[in-house]
């Protein structure tokens, strides 16, 4: 049963606490990169940002809403399918993770991403891939991951996903200020962080045609498939190359009886 | 001749064995530090946390977060990379000043904060801090075609000392004062000036509404602190016309600086550049809102503010250090002429109870024509750091006038709920913001944390010592130049040109939060 | 004796334009050795939108598509023994060994953990279609060198040539299945970018149209190439050799053009074809000049011509890197919300792999049996 995390976008006031933690927690430095406000935007230093947006609510009122952003950690993950060197794993407990030292900094993963959350460290001679780790130390221990202990504003649910599903089911359907959306109940295949929200999530910066099937099903079937076709590719082409010689061969001797 | 050349040879030699070994070590470290320096383990985690996040489960800690600020707060920001999450700013907020979790989420437009700055006093390590504006004032200082003008605010005179090493509340009046004049200001005024005005205006008011001369309601509320005022324009937007519509002294003074003073100096208002010495960030919000060009539009100019920028105790402290001056070595001087005289009435501003105190002494002057008693004068029920204090004083010709003084925003609730209902037995309440009054108004030296008693008592002691032993008058109505203000300039309290430049109007604040109901 | 001796001389003629590419070279290593020291972010306009560009579009997507005549080429001459084009198979297979080695280097350079590159050896993604193209290319780099190991033993080390010689059908096979897997898989790559890459290109068998183009594009670089050798080494292959060849690519690309279709309509994007944004006209540029003309000219007579199996080339192999790069760049676009241009320097580092590229190329073809002389002069 894997750990997630629930995100009721509208109990959020922007404090950035959560921001501040996964920074204290991952020492991760500050840089000019604002890890909260308007211009916030994930880096390879700004593990989890909170942006500012201000949007019309249902009475067509000016509001402000504040969206965490970090990794939504993919129950089916498109970058672990897409390292080729297992740099990305996904972890039983939910988080997907990142080895630096199995990384051989190819970038497919930022490619592959459908939320593009993985980010590079563009300045550094030796860069590596960095993204939030939901604290998956903490999180083996039973903790809350860091952005989320932190928060005085209760925005966050950890708990069993499937328990937080149901719970964020029960919330929308009762209450008739949540717009009848669990971002991440299905997107890719279900993510690990949903999200809550009273405004439509495509307002908010969030994908919203994502297909619902996870993304490495995509390519299961073609990389299943591609020893049986390599090696019956073999199969027919030595049978080829026999084939032709021979036939040449006899051609030739045919041409060389026709001559004698 | 050739051993030399041998030695050059050698060192030249040397030289790019040299540089090939550093060229070498560069390379090996570069790659050591790569290789070596990636351990097996996953990214991430290296790092630390306060230790009342780290516990298993989802049970919730007590003190955690912090406050949410809004980047263009006028008063208030907060640097990312000090914060540690103790969570106090939180603790203050909410339970002190009961601004943070007294509303509904989501939030609407704005983030709620009533720019009292007590955030900046818990937080210990000063992440929070009031908006640095002392560029805007040097610039000003140091172009020779702006008059710059200061006033200083009746608490800023016992606290200041502290961040030059003296006890806390030492009495550093004089010395503020010198200080002022080194760095140039072309005229120091006193605040304590415009708060015995403020009592002129403010105790016309209320015995107007008493009369019934105003048709508002009582009880009558006190408009000085500007953290109050937001408060209630947040909260309690129903209970605005009992606020006294006159400006805070701070604004006043504002006012009169490129009114009164200009026409007095013969200097345009435009060239005017007026600061003041708070000891208070939510001062910075007050001159910020957009009705407070009361001078500008006076003189026909309203893009002209009447404070053009406030400074806090620990700000001036900073400016008066950054020049090299040591206020310890500094003589005392005196306010300039014109509005520089003061009442100890108008220096207990300062402290809890301060302006009800004083507001008596002279309400009892202006119905009965009589001084006060001497009771009267040491007015001990409403003095002290009591969070609600109350009191009942007995006037020749109008009977039993009972008044209440609160501070601290949480004591606020409760009286201001009774108000409400209609239950409430006063005809008067001072309302101040911050535990204590301005003495520890959030632009004050930070002390011990939580902001320590003992500290505000002191401060509170000078003040009222100061009032007692030190001034000469003690009554607001015996200000000459308060006087000298109405004969040439505005005739008498709550006349039309005062009520142009003294008083003001309210916003309800209502809209920009959805009040929690069930927690008041 | 004398001519003996000669012919054992290493020679490497200098020209103008030669020098211009070893110039070319010299600044585009310097520049390589920048970005291995300093990282990428100083040399290239990458960022974490863009953590793809130039190099993995052009220098390697469009790399290996190019090189892919290689492979083509073998299929046709060693495996399905058509002995006619036998004059063409030294050289397109040459194209294409010079062609994958510059691709492992652009490789390389993009990679930020350059040091680590083997790492996939040893820890498995199995899962990644990139495992595929990095096991497939890296293999197929090897059986390349192998191969040309039996021309190059024609000269130097003379002994082992026996060896080479009899393990060239292994080698040849084998050299025809990895491209065959990395030229799809490229493709494949993309299979996960479902939402991201615009669906005129996006496709679940976007691995089937690398595979096809890779084909239909030897022939393509094979009439270039031996246009460009023609004139400078006057070593012409007979058209209807060519034309034959180019046939073959005409057929293939017909059946390209159909598949499209229909895997547009199948997936309800038809319309987007004629939609008249940005992507869409990219698109029909790609299509109408890089797959339809050519189409054209090869079932024309003007495919009878030197000029029309040139053009034929030029339209195909720049129809197939415009698809390339369609794919890295232009299809990406809308979802990354900002745009892309190359910084100098990425191009200069690819016009220098290009250059030594070339310059490898004359270099290897002047001192080995490439270009088959018995065949000269003919045309």
């Amino acid at each position: 049963m894997s750990k997630g995390v629930l995100v009721d976008l509208t109990k959020c006031v922007g404090c950035g606490s959560c921001t501040v933690a996964c920074k204290l927690w991952n020492k991760n430095d500050w840089d000019e990169n604002p890890s909260i406000g308007p211009t916030a935007k994930l880096t390879d230093k700004n593990w989890t940002v909170v942006q500012f947006k201000e949007v019309k609510d249902k009475q067509g009122e000016p509001v402000w809403r504040f969206i965490k952003q970090q990794c939504f950690h993919c129950k089916e993950p498109a970058c672990v399918s897409a390292c080729f060197a297992k740099a990305f794993q996904k972890t039983k407990e939910g988080p997907v993770i990142y080895y630096p030292h199995l990384c051989v900094g190819c970038r497919y993963c930022m490619v592959a991403c459908p939320f593009n959350v993985p980010k590079y460290e563009w300045e550094k001679p030796f860069p590596l891939v960095t993204k939030c780790m939901m604290c998956d130390t903490k999180v083996q221990k039973g903790e809350a991951p860091a952005c989320v202990s932190v928060c005085p504003a209760d925005v966050f649910k950890f708990g069993d996903r499937e328990a937080l599903l149901k719970e964020a089911k029960a919330t929308i359907s009762k209450d008739p200020k949540y717009v009848k959306h669990i971002y991440g109940e299905e997107e890719v295949g279900g993510t690990e962080w949903m999200y809550l929200s009273d405004v439509p999530f495509e307002q908010l910066g969030f994908k919203t045609n994502l297909t619902k099937r996870s993304l490495p099903s995509y390519t299961e079937a073609y990389m299943h498939a591609t020893p049986f076709v390599g090696v019956a590719w073999g199969v027919i082409l030595t049978g080829l190359y026999h084939y032709t010689k021979r036939r040449n061969q006899i051609a030739k001797d045919k041409d060389k009886n026709i001559k004698a | 001749m050739q051993n030399q050349q041998e030695v050059q040879e050698k060192q030249k030699q040397f030289t790019r064995r040299g540089f090939l070994k550093m060229m070498g070590g560069i390379g090996l470290t570069g790659i050591t530090a790569t290789v070596a320096g990636c351990s097996t383990d996953p990214a991430g985690g290296k790092g630390w946390l306060p230790q009342q996040y780290q516990v298993a489960s989802t049970f919730s800690t007590q003190v955690k977060g912090r406050i949410p600020i809004d980047p263009t707060n006028p008063s208030i920001t907060r640097d990312d990379r000090k914060c540690i999450l103790c969570g106090q700013c939180v603790e203050v907020c909410q339970r002190v000043q009961t601004v943070f979790g007294y509303y509904e989420l989501p939030i609407k437009n704005d983030i709620t904060c009533v720019n009292c700055g007590q955030c900046t006093l818990w937080c210990p390590t000063a992440a929070i801090t009031e908006r640095d504006d002392i560029d805007k004032v040097v610039a000003a200082l140091e172009n020779k075609d702006i008059h710059v003008v200061v006033q200083t605010a009746p608490a800023t005179r016992v606290g200041l000392g502290e961040e030059f090493g003296m006890a806390p509340g030492t009495f550093v009046e004089g010395k503020q004062v010198s200080a002022l004049k080194k760095l140039g200001f072309n005229a120091v005024f006193d605040t304590n000036f415009s708060a015995d005005l403020t009592i002129f205006e403010e105790g016309t008011e209320l015995i107007k509404r008493i009369s019934g001369d105003i048709h508002e309601p009582l009880p009558q509320f006190t408009s000085c602190s500007p953290g109050w005022v937001k408060f209630c324009e947040y909260y309690y937007p129903d209970l605005l016309p009992h606020m006294s519509t006159c400006k805070s002294p701070q604004q006043m003074l504002g006012a009169l600086i490129k009114t009164y003073y200009a026409k007095e100096k013969g200097i345009q208002p435009e060239k005017i550049f007026s600061v003041s010495i708070m000891p208070c960030t939510a001062k910075k919000f007050e001159s910020a809102r957009p009705e407070m060009n009361s001078a500008g539009k006076h003189a026909g100019k309203p893009e002209l503010r009447d404070v053009d920028v406030v400074l806090t105790t620990r700000e001036l402290a900073r400016l008066i250090k950054s020049k090299g001056i040591d206020l310890n070595s500094l003589g005392d001087e005196k306010y300039d002429t014109l509005m520089g005289e003061s009442t100890g009435a108008g220096l207990i501003f300062g402290a809890t109870g301060g302006v009800m105190e004083a507001a008596i002494r002279s309400a009892y002057f202006l119905i009965t024509k009589q001084d006060p008693p001497e009771a009267l004068l040491n007015l001990t029920p409403i003095r002290g750091l009591q969070g609600c204090k109350e009191a009942s004083v007995d006037i020749p010709g109008v009977g039993t006038i009972k008044v209440a003084v609160v501070h601290g925003l949480s004591n606020a609730r409760p009286i201001l709920e009774a108000v409400r209902k209609k239950e409430a037995p006063w005809q008067f309440i001072e309302f101040m913001c911050c535990p204590g009054g301005c003495i520890s108004g959030g632009g004050q030296p930070r002390t011990s944390l939580p902001p320590s008693d003992d500290v505000r008592q002191a401060r509170i002691n000078s003040l009222y010592n100061a009032d007692a032993h030190i001034y000469a008058k003690r009554k607001s109505y015996e200000n000459q130049e308060v006087l000298a203000l109405y004969e040439k300039f505005m005739d008498n309290p709550n006349s039309h040109l005062a009520h142009e430049l003294l008083h003001t109007h309210y916003t309800d604040r209502g809209k920009q939060l959805t009040v929690k109901r069930n927690n008041a | 004796m004398a001519s003996h001796a000669q012919a054992q001389r290493w020679s490497f003629k200098i020209t103008p334009t030669r020098i211009l590419l070893m110039l070319l070279s010299a600044i585009a290593v310097g520049v390589i050795v920048f970005r291995l020291v300093t990282g990428l972010g100083m040399v290239t306009n990458l960022t974490d939108e863009w953590p793809w560009g130039l190099w993995i579009g052009f220098d390697v997507l469009c790399g290996v598509a190019l090189a892919g005549g290689g492979y083509g080429t073998a299929l046709i001459v060693h495996v399905l023994h058509k002995d006619y084009f036998h004059p063409i198979a030294r050289s397109a297979m040459l194209t294409s060994l010079i062609g994958y080695l510059l691709v492992m280097a652009g490789l390389f350079l993009d990679i930020g953990q350059w040091f680590n590159f083997w790492r996939p050896f040893v820890s498995w993604g199995h899962s990644s279609v990139l495992f595929e193209v990095f096991w497939c290319v890296s293999c197929y780099t090897t059986v390349q060198i192998l191969e040309f190991g039996e021309i190059a033993t024609e000269r130097i080390g003379t002994k082992y040539h026996d060896i080479f010689k009899k393990a060239l059908p292994v080698l040849m096979i084998v050299g025809i299945i990895f491209p065959t897997l990395h030229q799809s898989s490229l493709g494949g790559l993309y299979l996960l970018m479902v939402d991201k890459l615009y669906p005129l290109w996006w496709s679940p068998i976007i691995f089937l149209f690398f595979l096809l183009s890779s084909f239909f594009v030897g022939p393509a670089m094979i009439c270039v190439e031996t246009t460009l050798a023609g004139r400078a080494y006057d070593h012409w292959i007979p058209i209807p050799i060519l034309r034959k060849l180019i046939r073959i690519s005409g057929y293939v690309m017909i059946f390209y053009l159909v598949l499209k279709i229909y895997d547009l309509i199948s997936r309800g994007v038809f319309g987007l074809v004629f939609s008249g944004t940005f992507e869409a006209n990219m698109f029909l540029i790609e299509i109408i000049f890089g797959i339809i003309v050519p189409i054209v000219i090869c079932f024309s007579g003007f495919s009878a011509t030197r000029n029309g199996l040139f053009t034929f080339g030029l339209l195909v192999s720049c129809g197939v890197v415009l698809n390339r790069m369609n794919v890295v760049v232009i299809g990406m676009m809308s979802s990354t919300g900002v745009s892309y241009i190359p910084s100098i320097w990425e191009f200069i580092v690819s016009a220098g792999l290009v250059a030594m590229g070339v310059l490898a190329y004359c270099f290897i073809v002047e001192n080995f049996k490439i270009l088959d002389h018995n065949h000269g002069h003919t045309a």
